[in-house]
């Protein structure tokens, strides 16, 4: 598969498609934190934090380490890939792009609006773990 | 596979952006009010208490999209910088998705070059108008 060292911005997902498959991962750990809050029962809540981790490895890092789609990457068909190799980079670098996207919200959460502007639509986060998210 | 769509410049994906949060902007203050939802907090500014040059980006478009031109310019002048973007770049944006304009050129890379430290002075300059507002300076 060719690596992603072109800079053209049209060969990359655009920001709002990211935006949309991103609130589409989130939506079932937004759904169970909204019935934790409402039910206020403290055995619920940190069952319900059990599942939304469980939730978050097994899409966000699982899935979209070893496939390159997340749930809301597949819905809008979207790819998370290796800028190097273009190739799924694995459960553990997606893992390890989550917890970068730290330094995305560090600034006032402009890492996040780097796809607006970058050739490669990259945030913070691709930047270090050298990832494109693609179109299928 | 190579999909086709719709280009637009980076000015325009910033403008198109930007009036987003304008519109979002125009309604902040009444979810606020109504849910009691603080806001978004500036990460660094709560962990070190250093603000960083987009800090009170919120409350200048809150302020801008009411029609407060002083305070928004109080808060972070750069949002008059979105602002004209907007502006300048709305007609063209129009026209383009109306399908009336062909798809932007991409700059040469001299002038990108150009367009990246012209950008990082201004990020340089905000960021001292923030330490400044907030007493570092």
């Amino acid at each position: 598969m060719a690596s992603y060292a072109a800079d053209n911005p049209a060969a990359y997902a655009n920001w709002g498609q990211r935006v949309g498959a991103y609130l589409i991962d989130y939506v079932p750990i937004i759904v169970l934190e909204l019935i934790a809050a409402v039910s206020r029962n403290p055995i619920i809540w940190f069952l319900f934090l059990i599942a939304s981790l469980g939730w978050w490895i097994y899409n966000r890092c699982i899935q979209a380490g070893r496939t390159g789609q997340s749930l809301g990457k597949k819905t809008l068909h979207l790819r998370l890939l290796s800028e190097k190799t273009g190739e799924p980079i694995g459960a553990g670098m997606a893992f390890a792009r989550d917890i970068c996207h730290i330094l995305d919200s560090l600034a006032c959460y402009i890492g996040w609006l780097f796809p607006l502007w970058d050739a490669k639509r990259q945030t913070f986060a691709d930047k270090i773990v050298g990832t494109v998210v693609v179109p299928e | 596979m190579v999909v086709l769509r719709r280009g637009y410049s980076v000015p325009e994906h910033v403008s198109m952006f930007a009036v987003g949060a304008a519109s979002l902007g125009a309604v902040y203050p009444a979810v606020v009010a109504h849910t009691g939802w603080p806001g978004l907090p500036c990460p660094l500014r709560t962990l070190t208490g250093v603000p960083c040059p987009f800090c009170g980006m919120t409350t200048a478009t809150v302020a801008l999209s009411h029609g407060e031109w002083g305070s928004a310019a109080a808060a972070n002048p750069l949002v008059y910088l979105a602002a004209i973007l907007v502006v300048g770049t709305l007609p063209v944006l129009l026209a383009r998705t109306a399908g009336l304009a062909h798809g932007p050129r991409p700059w040469p890379e001299a002038k990108r070059r150009r367009a990246r430290r012209a950008l990082a002075v201004v990020v340089a300059l905000s960021w001292l108008f923030q330490l400044h507002r907030f007493g570092f300076i």
